[in-house]
Formats: C-alpha cells, sequence, structure tokens
C-alpha cells in the first residue's frame, strides 16, 4: 500500500525512527546545542523530500541518506538554512535522561569518540554497520558497490580495534 | 575491543537511547506547517550581500565607462572593461555555484551528493583565480596621454616593473589555484581563514571520495 504523504503519516514515519536522526546527528556534532540545530535542520529536510520519497527504496534507507548528508553538509557549514520564515523552538527531541553524550572515560563514551574522529564516509559506514543494515543497504545509501563497503568495514573495524588497544596497553 | 564487544556495547546504548529518547510531536507539526523560506531568504546573508556588492560595483564602473567614453583614456578605459567584464563573471559563475548547490537532491547517495556540493564548493576558488587576473589593469587604469608624454624613463621603469610583476602574478594564480595544489603551504596561506574553512574542508572531501572510488 502507498505511504500516505500527510503530516500524520510523517511525524509516524519520524516516531518510528527517531532514533536513526538522533544516532546520524550525535556521530557529526558533538556540540549539544549545534546538535539541535542539526536535528531540526534534518527533520525539515525530511519534511520537504517527504513528498518525492521513492517506495522503492525503504524508508529507513531514505531517512538515512538525507541525514547524512544534512550532517555531512552541516558539517561543513555551508550548506545550512540560516533563515527559516517562521521561527522554531529547536528542540524536536528530548532525552528523558541525560544518555546522549556518555561518560568521555566509558567505552561506549570512547567509541563514540573514535567514530567522530573517523573521516566522515567511514563514519557514516561504521554507523550504518554498528546499526545492524545490510551490506547492500550500505550500498544503497552510500552509493558504492557492497564489495567496496565489505573493503572499508573491515578496514574502519580494524582502525577501532588498534585504537581501543591502544588505549588499554 | 572485539566484533562481538562492539556490537553489544552499541546494541546497550541503543536499548538506552530508544527508551529515552522523546520526539516533541508539538515542534515537529510545527516543522510540517511552516512555510520554508525561499533560496533568497535561506541564503547566507553574507553571500547575498557579496553579490549585492558585486552587481553595485558591476553598475558603478560600467556607468564611468558609459560616460567617460568619448574622453577618457585608453588605459582607463581598457582597464576599467577587463576588471568589469572578470567581476561580472565571477559574479555569474558565484551565483549559478550557490543555486546549484541549494537544488541539489539530498536525497540521492551520499557519495553523489557529497561530490556534487563539494565539487561546487570547492569550485569558489575557481572564482577567486579569475579575480586575480585583474592584478594588472590596477596597475594600468591611471595612465594618461600626459604621463605618457611626460612620464619619463623613471616613471617607464617603475610603470613597466610592477605591471610586468603583477601581470606574472596575476598568470602565476590563475593557473596554480587548483585541487591538485590544495596541500601546498603558500594555498593554505592564501586561503586561511574561516570564510574558506567550507571550501577547502570540500577539497579534503573530495581527496575522501577520490578514496572511495578508488576501492573496488
Amino acid at each position: 500500500m502507498p505511504l500516505t504523504r500527510d503530516a500524520p503519516t510523517f511525524l509516524a514515519v519520524m516516531e518510528a525512527n527517531k532514533g536513526i536522526i538522533y544516532k546520524v546527528a550525535n556521530a557529526y556534532c558533538r556540540d549539544p546545542e549545534n546538535r539541535k540545530d542539526l536535528i531540526q535542520e534534518i527533520v525539515i529536510q525530511l519534511w520537504l523530500g517527504f513528498p518525492k520519497y521513492d517506495e522503492q527504496f525503504r524508508i529507513t534507507t531514505w531517512m538515512y541518506r538525507i541525514a547524512l548528508n544534512v550532517s555531512i553538509s552541516f558539517y561543513r557549514k555551508e550548506n545550512v538554512r540560516e533563515k527559516i520564515n517562521a521561527p522554531l523552538r529547536p528542540d524536536i527531541m528530548d532525552l528523558t535522561e541525560d544518555i546522549g553524550t556518555p561518560e568521555p572515560d566509558s567505552d561506549i563514551g570512547t567509541l563514540h569518540r573514535f567514530i567522530r574522529e573517523l573521516r566522515e564516509f567511514d563514519r557514516a559506514i561504521i554507523l550504518l554497520y554498528l546499526e545492524e543494515n545490510s551490506q547492500q543497504e550500505i550500498a544503497e545509501i552510500l552509493g558504492i558497490t557492497s564489495t567496496n563497503v565489505s573493503t572499508k568495514i573491515s578496514r574502519i573495524k580494524e582502525q577501532l580495534k588498534q585504537k581501543f588497544q591502544a588505549l588499554k596497553s | 575491543m572485539e566484533e562481538t564487544e562492539l556490537m553489544a556495547l552499541w546494541k546497550s546504548y541503543d536499548r538506552k537511547l530508544e527508551q529515552n529518547l522523546v520526539l516533541n510531536r508539538k515542534n515537529t507539526e510545527d516543522i510540517t506547517r511552516m512555510k520554508i523560506g525561499s533560496l533568497l531568504g535561506s541564503m547566507k546573508p553574507v553571500k547575498l550581500f557579496t553579490i549585492i556588492i558585486g552587481i553595485l560595483w558591476i553598475a558603478f564602473v560600467d556607468t564611468i565607462i558609459i560616460a567617460t567614453w568619448s574622453y577618457a583614456s585608453p588605459f582607463f578605459l581598457v582597464s576599467a572593461i577587463i576588471q568589469v567584464l572578470l567581476t561580472k563573471a565571477a559574479i555569474v559563475v558565484y551565483a549559478y555555484q550557490i543555486i546549484l548547490i541549494y537544488q541539489t537532491d539530498i536525497s540521492e547517495s551520499l557519495l553523489k551528493t557529497q561530490e556534487r556540493i563539494a565539487r561546487l564548493q570547492s569550485s569558489t576558488i575557481q572564482i577567486t583565480r579569475i579575480l586575480f587576473l585583474q592584478f594588472p589593469v590596477w596597475t594600468t587604469f591611471y595612465i594618461s596621454d600626459a604621463l605618457i608624454k611626460n612620464g619619463g624613463v623613471t616613471f617607464y621603469l617603475i610603470q613597466g616593473v610592477v605591471t610586468a610583476v603583477l601581470t606574472f602574478l596575476a598568470w602565476w594564480f590563475f593557473t596554480n589555484i587548483k585541487f591538485e595544489n590544495r596541500d601546498k603551504n603558500w594555498f593554505r596561506l592564501i586561503f586561511a581563514g574561516k570564510e574558506w574553512e567550507p571550501t577547502i574542508h570540500a577539497m579534503d572531501l573530495l581527496g575522501e571520495i577520490e578514496g572511495y572510488k578508488l576501492v573496488k
């Protein structure tokens, strides 16, 4: 059944996949204030792109593409919508407890730091991999071959492993 | 850390996140109701300002050229025409790039979209190349018939050296300001500063994209 392109459906899609937006924004933007702006920008771009969403792709593939494209562009501080006609409160998402920025010394905090130290596309790949997307899905989101994805994942995992080892020793 | 530990660590974070993350429905609904600004409204003010200043400058120089056409020194007219033509070219390229960047479909794959945006951003460098070409005309626009007749050897010598040096510099910058030279010290020195950060970052990203294309 084709997806209705109205506001309630969009809200339902956002509700069901809010984690995608948050995790992508978190991987590309460390500063909590800028992250709020980034999340807002992602949601705006998702809404603008919703009528054109091509149902041959999974909704999550479409969301990842937009969220990652916006985040990478936002990171370059260039393609950001500076002025919006209607002023918005930027907090699109809230955390009931502060787990968004884990303790820097914890394992997950260290993993986040290592992920942020990766280059943009490598960061996207490892994020999609940790989110248990298949190699085919990752290939579709990035626009590269599955073989390329597989090679890259192995290299990035090795990099992360070495970093953790170096930290422990 | 082994792969299984890595995945388990991420999953535990993911579970916590899913339990605690709340979508603010009211604010998300606001987004679906708002009117998104036009391209002009969403552009960074500094970019609009640059284009407006450029257009005003072009109008100013064009007016002077037309008004002084019958009596101005040929050096002035030729210098002013070259300068204004280069500025017009730069403004057109600049505006065109901005429009293309904003029209990019961000639901396309990451590599395709980012390559397009990064290429457009890094091509801002091309505008600088064009503008460097105007160096020599800033050393010739003031030459009048009287100066030619009465300038003497000193004038010819200084004028000749200054124009030759700036012509060489203009040509050198025009031929050397390119993507391949982005890691050279002189390049990073010229394009240092906050306003160039996105462009330099775009160039670095293009390098990363090239790396991805090489892996088969």
